[in-house]
């Protein structure tokens, strides 16, 4: 009985429900063993991060709920010198707030940022995956509970196996063996809006080429001569945009390791 | 190692209300609580815990090969999720507080209203004080110098309500002034569109029932025109709109925003973000029917047998009229959208079947001249052939307001509605030179909103419901109070009426009353009445919601207003400018009963419990103002408690006078404390359930509109009869650069000086002025930014070209202001803005500096603009007006720290803000130190 998150990133209204049903649950309520209060503000176990990507007017944000991610390989506990840190059966790895010292060190080795140290109480504190209400009846926990367009599921990892086939680990390169997953994660775009600056008409249509390392991607401009390459890898691209009667227009070696917006790009007729 | 179960049981579940639209107590939501009282944790309700699920006949929309349905239980918002942080607000009210340099039998000082403390007095002082002033201002000049402030929003109760209980007690004491609330939300569509399609009571497109099934299954684009369906719905209805515009667009169907930003919805779903410039929706509008006219891409047909006076709008639209073709080069200098664009919006418009979605409280329709925005939205909906399948005017939210079939299908089967204690905004006699019920009777008006409103405007529009007339002692109860209010000021006048002791105003005799009554005039003080000389208010956020805060402080200090009583859970916004405070409960400490019809989920009424006890000594509103009706006698407080009715009585009452007793065979509601509707199962039968305007579309002779004419009246017949000379508001929309009353462009000379258009929303972490003080809101940074003093400030939403302009960094503290005043916030720079525009929420809680000049909590409707939407328009302007940004420097912040010292040194909370401990003189705080 082996328990998973899977969050769908495409599903996510950046509402911060599952931020604040943490804090409803936790900020101000003593569940002892499992956990000591979660302090009012400042802390966030678990946290909705937001990132603005592009420019004006290619904008979109990409929000990430994150949370502890109970690895199966924990290497918050294996630092532990107090033996605090544990991992129940159905796999959430909780500190104990009885037994931690505060010494931090488990904070310090976690990759995900997701252990806070307690100044009031001067312990380490995360989620718990509502260990305290799962043993007593209730289903879900808090942020999955309060989710309100289902971007956050959790259940037993058999019975959502479809969901994780293909999901994606936040640093997997760390090899700690999260329990949770991420589908539709998006990556960066290259976007441009093409147009005859004679006529001011948007140009439709329009095939445009992106290529990196041998990669080749196609599309074309939309009803407002819009382009769009999408969840596009870290790297160097080429882009190429071609409509018949004007001049080619190219731009070499884009970085992406931001969202890029080309902007509204003025054709030369040929 | 294991824990030890712990039993973490509730000990504890009360079902609450959660919406915050006012008289309407909105979807149940689970309140735990401990053996002690303290509420633990607030969750969904979940349907199928008490009921099959099955057997409430749950609804679906199937379109497009998918299925959309509800879920088994209401889903809250945020808002709700973290209301035990506004129950144990460290901004509470505990118990009634008194100004400490205002004394009724010396020195008022009215001229220290927002800078002076409080002191905490007892309830039985504080209600006899009330009591001596009202019959002291009665004697000397006759009760309509009472102003009563009593509309919503806030929060649903019905048996206490949170607005009117003391229209109650002043009927009583012979009348009052009633403050009219002006169509604040949605100004627009009440004065313009209403004008183009009728759309009674609101102006929006009326009839509303089952537009979303009939989008889903033929629209291909939506337009989502200032509108945000995660933000504007939530306060109401709770997060179906979420999901709902989720579904839609999975259905394939495109999403292009037109917004000066990339708002909540768009930033992860839009298709295409068309930014423009505050409030120049007019012209972009314009430049789309000139690409439509000069390209034939309308519905001609359409528009010849639905449409009248659209020949003399067409001729301007192509110039012929003034010389100016509104093309896309003409719109894109004023709006600042590309003429490539434009014209590639108008195309994609044309091309695709379209409904143009809105939100209400969106940046477009609150402006100056918001009637043209609107009504070109009304007539380029009406060139394509608006009520065909999937061609509506539709919003996102009020899924059971002013319609017989909702727009989504979770309609029961049956009408009920909860009664409410007290009457809201009724309107007045002294002005009533206007006869009620000729005009209803009218037969273009006599559309059935048009009937409910009729009941509205004679017996009051929230109290006395047909149901609760079939119930004689109920009727008795609700009705004891014959006298009117006996003259009205719009809520939007109000600063005008007091500093000026007059005023005047076209039409806003009655909230949501019909376009007849645009065309009266009216006058302050009415024959008869007096001034304003004593504020009653409930609703006390004039100064964060309303237009030119900063001149609602400067009246609100005027000697002539002698007494000013706020009763509120928390000492916010006005309540800081009244004399007297009474503490009032929330909704979580009361017991009540209500009802759902607008969540979308699925209808049902239930009996509220307590969740906690009382915080301090907070009385329910009703009982604020029985305290004070007890020290005016046995009589008075008698007829206004309903010869002392125990509230148990009370609440069946309600019951037995909803309308829900025949819908409840089993009698859940006594029996479980809820009871739930199933759903209407033929209800997307568009046969017998039309969609939006399909049978106006269909055949507009057997369907008229409630226009004069019966059609869609491009050029208005009242307008060109009444004001045909009106040159903001003309018989048809025009882009209108400036006024006499507005010069909000950025081409105009004020600009050269507030080279920023200032947009203000509906905000996301707030409805309207609640909810400022939860914390954990506060940790949102599109919303607050700790400042590098440790002051969170209002976030003010900046483009990072035009940041950089200023040498403004993120988190930077700014001030923004005008002529009007200073208003401090913080700037959130990013690329979800366009240049030349800054972005500040209303709502924000006045932390005032200097009360009549700068504010540190960034209340930015302190400098919107005075003048009302246009002279014959009697709304407010609050949002695309001109500011200046700049960064405040170290040094000018410690000069205003000199300046203010007593400001600076009132305590403010790390977590929560402005809080009551600030607000109290030195001695009576419980405890902390003063910030720096």
């Amino acid at each position: 009985m082996s328990k998973v998150f899977v969050i769908d990133a495409a599903k996510c209204n950046g509402c911060y429900s599952c931020q604040m049903a943490c804090k409803d649950e936790h900020a101000g309520n003593d569940w002892m063993p499992y956990s000591k209060p979660q302090p009012d503000i400042g802390q966030f176990w678990m946290k909705l991060k937001d990132e603005t990507c592009g420019s004006v007017p290619k904008v979109r944000v990409k929000y990430t709920p994150t949370l502890c991610n109970h690895c199966e390989k924990p290497v918050c506990k294996d630092v532990c010198p107090n033996d605090a840190i544990y991992v129940r059966e159905d796999g959430f790895v909780i500190i104990d707030p009885a037994r931690c010292k505060g010494c931090k060190k488990c904070a310090a080795a976690c990759p995900y940022e997701a252990i806070y140290f307690n100044e009031g109480l001067a312990i380490s504190q995360k989620c718990t995956g509502c260990a305290h209400l799962l043993d007593n009846g209730y289903e879900l926990p808090r942020c999955v509970e309060m989710c309100p367009t289902n971007a956050i599921i959790f259940g037993e990892a058999d019975a959502l196996a479809d969901d994780v086939l293909g999901a994606q680990m936040l640093k997997p390169e760390e090899g700690l063996h999260p329990r949770v997953y991420y589908r539709n994660l998006p990556g960066q775009f290259i976007s441009g809006t093409v147009y005859d600056p004679d006529a001011e008409e948007v140009l439709i249509g329009v095939r445009c080429r992106a290529i990196s390392g041998g990669k080749l991607l196609e599309t074309f401009t939309d009803a407002y001569g819009d382009f769009w390459f999408n969840d596009l890898a870290i790297g160097k691209w080429d882009v190429f945009i071609e409509a018949i009667g004007f001049k080619q227009k190219a731009y070499y070696e884009l970085r992406t390791t931001e969202c890029i917006n080309l902007g509204d790009i003025a054709l030369e007729k040929v | 190692m294991e824990q030890k179960p712990i039993d973490i049981r509730a000990d504890k579940i009360a079902i609450k209300g959660a919406s915050l639209m006012g008289p309407r107590s909105g979807l149940p939501t689970s309140v735990e609580s401990d053996k002690d009282g303290k509420i633990t944790r607030i969750r969904p309700y979940y349907y199928d815990k008490d009921f099959e699920w099955e057997s409430l006949n749950p609804w679906k929309i199937e379109a497009k090969g998918r299925t959309f349905e509800p879920p088994r239980h209401s889903v809250p918002a945020a808002f709700y999720l973290s209301y035990k942080k506004r129950v144990y607000s460290e901004n509470r009210v505990k118990y009634p507080l008194k100004r400490v340099d205002w004394d009724p039998n010396g020195e008022r000082n009215t001229q220290n209203r927002g800078k002076s403390r409080y002191v905490r007095i007892s309830w039985d002082e504080a209600a006899q004080i009330i009591a001596d002033e009202l019959l002291r201002v009665r004697a000397e000049y006759g009760m309509s110098c009472v102003l009563a402030e009593a509309d919503m929003h806030g929060e649903g109760k019905h048996m206490a309500p949170s607005h009117g209980c003391m229209n109650r007690l002043l009927s009583l004491l012979g009348g009052y002034t009633v403050q009219m609330r002006n169509q604040d939300s949605w100004e627009g569509y009440s004065w313009g569109s209403k004008n183009v399609w009728g759309g009674e009571p609101v102006g929006e497109m009326q009839p509303s029932g089952n537009l979303w099934p009939d989008i889903a299954k033929n629209a291909e684009l939506l337009l989502l025109w200032g509108a945000d369906p995660e933000v504007t719905p939530v306060g109401f209805d709770g997060y179906m709109a979420s999901r709902l515009s989720q579904w839609i667009h999975s259905l394939g169907i495109k999403y292009t925003y037109v917004d000066p930003a990339l708002n909540y919805s768009g930033c992860y779903q839009a298709d295409k973000w068309i930014p423009i410039l505050p409030n120049t929706d007019a012209a972009l509008l314009l430049a789309i029917a000139y690409v439509w006219l000069t390209e034939d891409a309308y519905d001609k047909a359409y528009v010849e047998t639905h449409a009248i006076g659209y020949q003399e709008f067409f001729d301007y639209v192509l110039g012929k009229e003034d010389g100016e073709p509104k093309t896309a080069k003409w719109a894109s200098e004023k709006c600042g959208v590309p003429p490539w664009t434009i014209k590639a919006l108008a195309r994609d418009w044309a091309t695709k079947i379209t409904s143009f979605t809105i939100g209400n409280g969106g940046p477009g329709i609150r402006g100056p001249f918001a009637t043209e925005p609107a009504r070109l939205q009304s007539i380029l909906m009406g060139m394509q052939g608006i009520g065909k399948p999937g061609q509506h005017h539709a919003k996102w939210l009020e899924w059971n307001l002013h319609t017989d079939t909702f727009p989504m299908p979770h309609q029961p089967q049956g009408k009920f509605e909860i009664p409410h204690r007290a009457e809201i905004v009724r309107p007045p006699s002294a002005q009533a030179d206007y006869i009620v019920g000729d005009l209803i009777t009218d037969s273009r008006v006599a559309s059935k909103e048009a009937e409910f409103y009729k009941v509205g405007r004679e017996d009051g529009r929230y109290r006395v419901t047909a149901n609760a007339k079939k119930v004689p002692e109920l009727a008795e109860l609700l009705k004891i109070l014959e006298i009117p209010p006996q003259q009205s000021i719009p809520k939007c006048l109000v600063h005008d009426a007091i500093l000026d002791g007059k005023t005047d105003w076209w039409g806003l005799y009655s909230f949501c009353g019909p376009a007849e009554e645009q065309w009266e005039h009216h006058i302050y003080p009415a024959p008869g009445c007096s001034r304003i000389h004593m504020i009653w208010t409930d609703s006390p956020c004039m100064v964060t919601c309303w237009n030119d805060g900063f001149r609602i402080v400067k009246a609100f200090r005027d000697p002539s207003v002698e007494c000013i009583v706020a009763q509120q859970p928390w000492l916010e916004n006005d309540c800081i400018l009244a004399d007297i405070v009474l503490p009032v409960q929330t909704k979580f400490e009361l017991e009540d009963i209500c009802e759902d019809n607008g969540s979308g989920v699925i209808s049902c009424a239930y009996h509220e419990q307590p969740a906690c006890p009382p915080v301090g000594e907070s009385l329910d509103d009703f009982d604020c103002v029985a305290e004070v009706a007890r020290k005016l006698g046995e009589d008075i407080y008698n007829a206004y408690t309903g010869n002392k009715m125990p509230k148990e009585k009370v609440l069946e009452l309600f019951y037995q006078g909803s309308g829900i007793v025949p819908l409840d065979p089993n009698d859940d509601f006594h029996k479980k404390g809820i009871v739930v509707f199933p759903c209407v199962p033929d209800i997307q039968d568009f046969e017998k359930y039309p969609p939006g305007l399909r049978t106006f579309a269909d055949d507009p002779e057997a369907h008229p509109l409630t226009t004069p004419s019966g059609k869609l009246e491009f050029t208005s017949t009242k307008i060109q009869e009444c004001f045909p000379d009106d040159k903001e508001r003309p018989p048809f929309p025009k882009w209108i650069e400036k006024s006499p009353l507005h010069d909000e462009r950025l081409t105009g000379e004020r600009a050269k000086k507030y080279p920023l258009l200032c947009m203000s929303n509906h905000g996301r972490w707030r409805f309207h002025a609640n909810l400022d003080d939860v914390t954990w809101h506060r940790e949102v940074e599109t919303m607050k930014i700790r400042g590098k003093d440790g002051y969170q400030y209002e976030a003010a939403w900046i483009n990072p070209k035009t940041a950089a302009e200023r040498n403004i960094a993120y988190g930077d503290v700014v001030k923004v202001f005008n002529e009007r005043g200073v208003v401090l916030c913080a700037a959130y720079v990013t690329e979800r803005l366009m240049e030349q525009v800054v972005y500040v929420d209303h709502g924000a809680r006045f932390d005032p500096v200097d009360a009549e000049n700068l504010d540190r909590g960034g209340a930015i409707n302190l400098i919107t603009p005075t003048a009302i939407t246009s002279k014959t328009v009697t709304g407010m302007v609050v949002s695309g007006f001109l500011v200046e940004v700049q960064k405040v420097t170290d040094a000018e912040m410690e000069s205003w720290k000199k300046q203010f010292p007593d400001s600076f040194g009132r305590k403010v909370d790390e977590g929560c803000g402005v809080c009551l401990d600030g607000w109290l003189i030195d001695e009576q705080r419980a405890g902390g130190e003063a910030n720096v």
